[in-house]
């Protein structure tokens, strides 16, 4: 039986991971993301699992790295600085097709990074982050019921395509409390014959991310890029608040959509016949979706919480001609929806030289 | 050497009021005491990675600090202040410096202990004259109180709390002093704020030698350790006369007990002070680590004495 409760969205993330059952937590102190492992100190030896305090983030994402190898459900959580010193151990891990899960709790701005709220690494997320020619699975939470639900989804994704992945998400996310639906215990986990568990019956087996002989790198890395399209092809989620007849098509993802979702009620109620697509996987981004809608409405108006970056995928994505224009607040404020309604007013309005950029 | 207070009250305050640190927060005492033995007309860099200190004392547009500053990431306050004393020594050689410099880090015990290490240990071998500060309040404090690698054994911090299977931490911390000193440079030390003349002697000895020096300073911290504010000092004071935290300094290879103590006080007058051991003198569950910390205690004492040839 499903369980409401109030909730704080690094608490349900915490829970939802244990009812995927991972088990295996690596960790390190940084600020907003502490409560992840605070909770999970006490709760994981609860349920038989292990807390393990590293002594950096290189140390805690190598510690999974090893989990994984060893056929665990392991995951880690950080943010901005401390994801930036996991990216080595990440690439080693896609390059091995090693499954985990990684929360990015973000923080604001390149360096020390405050810990305001911030959308600014999602580049680093979606683009693989670290070295070489990979790909994270990324999803982007935009409630607190969807910290609990989507960490589930990331750690099964993960396995099913020995793939790491990574919740994207923000302050404002992790902190904020709102009432959760607990899932009932859920899914076994896939068999993992790859795993390194003594050799004990069987052959013995290698994982490994380098590739030395003739042309088997290549041979590795297309096979790589043949799962990533098959990601593309079967596990996109999207959110798509569309209308029949539309004269702007809103995009964001994250904490950022919420104040969209308030503009774009307001902008209906005023008349305007607005739409919103809301990606929540960032990779594989829901490129597909936002070409046939822009085809239908002309007007792509993008709202981010950095300068820019989602931008980029969803000027490659629009229908060819699209008009298509941004709203970005890199600084850690948090575009208002009136500040959005009035920019949906000025660009439907307008003529074609408001746009800055015509696809 | 200015060890009377006479003679310190003339010297200007480097790190200077109006910083947002706790009121009885161990580190500012820790930093002011230390300054205090830089010697007299030199200039001063301080280096400093992330953690209370650092967020405290430079909130844009302010600073606290009455010299250059260079904050770093956590990892690598060592690192980078290698950079600015190779730069340094570069630029005096090349004659385009005159005045003299003293470098200087306050890095935290997450900071040297545990993702600082790697960093320091690399300053330390290649012999960078800098004087490095630990000012050690035994746990992840700025992120919100998480045991780190300098936490007691049986310490209740948010990453090892008690309860049906643990005393909260279940391993004793590290010897960072003693690792420092295994690097061979000329000058380490391990202090406390209580003890300010010793303190000051030490930072003294560590800015005059020419070559990379170690101060490990007890810096209680009374959010993370559970006393009343105002007992700072008297709680860091007892760490020294309990010796859970004996002073001493390791000069050119040489180890010396720089406050002797007679009457070694049980270690429990020490813990019940604070309530992050409250739970091992509550509960009886949890009184198992009691003894277990005595041990630890009485056999690093009885190493100190033995290293510092006063055993018989």
């Amino acid at each position: 039986m499903a369980k409401r409760r109030m909730m704080r969205g690094s608490i349900a993330l915490a829970e939802g991971a244990i009812t995927a059952g991972c088990r295996y937590y690596f960790g390190y102190p940084i600020t907003p993301q502490n409560e992840i492992s605070e909770h999970l100190s006490s709760r994981l030896p609860e349920v038989g699992g292990v807390f393990l305090q590293a002594e950096s983030e290189i140390a805690s994402i190598n510690m999974m790295l090893g989990a994984a190898a060893a056929g665990a459900r392991a995951m880690t959580s950080s943010s901005g600085p401390g994801i930036s010193l996991m990216q080595e151990g990440l690439s080693y891990m896609a390059g091995s097709e090693l499954p985990g899960l990684v929360v990015n709790i973000t923080r604001l701005g390149p360096g020390l990074g405050g810990i305001a709220a911030c959308q600014g690494d999602y580049w680093q997320a979606t683009r693989g982050g670290g070295h070489g020619d990979y790909r994270l699975i990324v999803l982007a939470p935009n409630s607190v019921q969807e910290m609990h639900d989507l960490a589930i989804r990331a750690l099964h994704l993960a396995d099913q395509y020995r793939n790491p992945a990574m919740i994207l998400a923000d302050a404002i996310l992790g902190q904020m409390m709102e009432p959760v639906n607990l899932e009932p215990p859920l899914v076994e986990i896939p068999p993992k014959p790859w795993a390194l568990t003594g050799a004990r019956g069987r052959k013995a087996q290698l994982i490994k991310s380098l590739y030395l002989a003739d042309g088997e790198m290549e041979k590795h890395n297309w096979k790589m890029y043949a799962k990533y399209q098959r990601l593309q092809e079967a596990e996109v989620m999207v959110e798509e608040d569309l209308e029949e007849q539309m004269d702007l098509l809103l995009v964001s993802f994250g904490s950022c959509s919420r104040m969209v979702n308030s503009a774009v009620a307001l902008a209906r109620s005023r008349g305007y016949r607005v739409g919103h697509i809301r990606p929540i996987t960032l990779f594989p981004f829901p490129s597909r979706e936002i070409r046939e809608a822009s085809r239908r409405v002309g007007k792509v108006l993008t709202v981010e919480m950095n300068t820019g970056q989602m931008w980029e995928d969803v000027r490659l994505a629009v229908h060819p001609g699209t008009l298509c224009r941004l709203l970005a607040r890199p600084g850690g404020a948090i575009p208002a929806p009136k500040e959005i309604f009035e920019e949906i007013e000025k660009f439907v309005r307008a003529g074609d030289h408001f746009a800055e950029n015509i696809c | 050497m200015a060890t009377s207070i006479r003679e310190m009250s003339k010297k200007p305050e480097i790190l200077t009021g109006g910083h947002r640190l706790c009121a009885g927060c161990g580190a500012s005492i820790a930093v002011r005491q230390v300054l205090m033995g830089a010697p007299d007309g030199v200039h001063l860099v301080v280096a400093n990675p992330t953690g209370c200190l650092e967020v405290s004392t430079t909130i844009y547009p302010y600073t606290s600090w009455n010299c250059s500053y260079i904050h770093c990431a956590f990892e690598n306050a060592a690192s980078t202040m290698s950079g600015v004393e190779a730069a340094f020594k570069s630029l005096q050689r090349q004659g385009k410096i005159k005045e003299d410099f003293r470098f200087v880090v306050f890095g935290g015990d997450g900071g040297t202990y545990d993702i600082g290490f790697q960093a320091l240990s690399g300053a330390l071998e290649r012999g960078h004259r800098m004087v490095y500060v630990c000012y050690n309040n035994e746990a992840y404090m700025n992120t919100g109180i998480q045991r780190s690698g300098a936490t007691v054994l049986g310490t209740w911090t948010t990453t090892s709390p008690y309860g049906e299977n643990s005393f909260g931490k279940t391993q004793n911390r590290k010897d960072m002093t003693a690792i420092a000193a295994a690097h061979n440079i000329p000058y380490v030390a391990q202090a406390s704020i209580s003890h300010w003349r010793d303190l000051v002697r030490k930072a003294e000895k560590a800015f005059a030698v020419d070559g990379p020096s170690f101060i490990n300073v007890l810096s209680p911290c009374h959010r993370g350790w559970r006393y009343p504010m105002e007992q700072t000092v008297e709680v860091a004071k007892l760490a020294v006369q309990t010796c859970i935290w004996p002073l001493y300094e390791v000069e050119d290879g040489k180890w010396h007990i720089t406050v002797k103590v007679r009457d070694k006080k049980p270690v429990e007058e020490y813990l019940k002070t604070q309530g992050r051991f409250a739970h091992l003198l509550k509960e009886k569950k949890y009184a198992e680590a009691l003894p277990l910390i005595q041990e630890y205690v009485d056999q690093e004492w009885e190493k100190l004495r033995f290293l510092s040839g006063e055993q018989e």
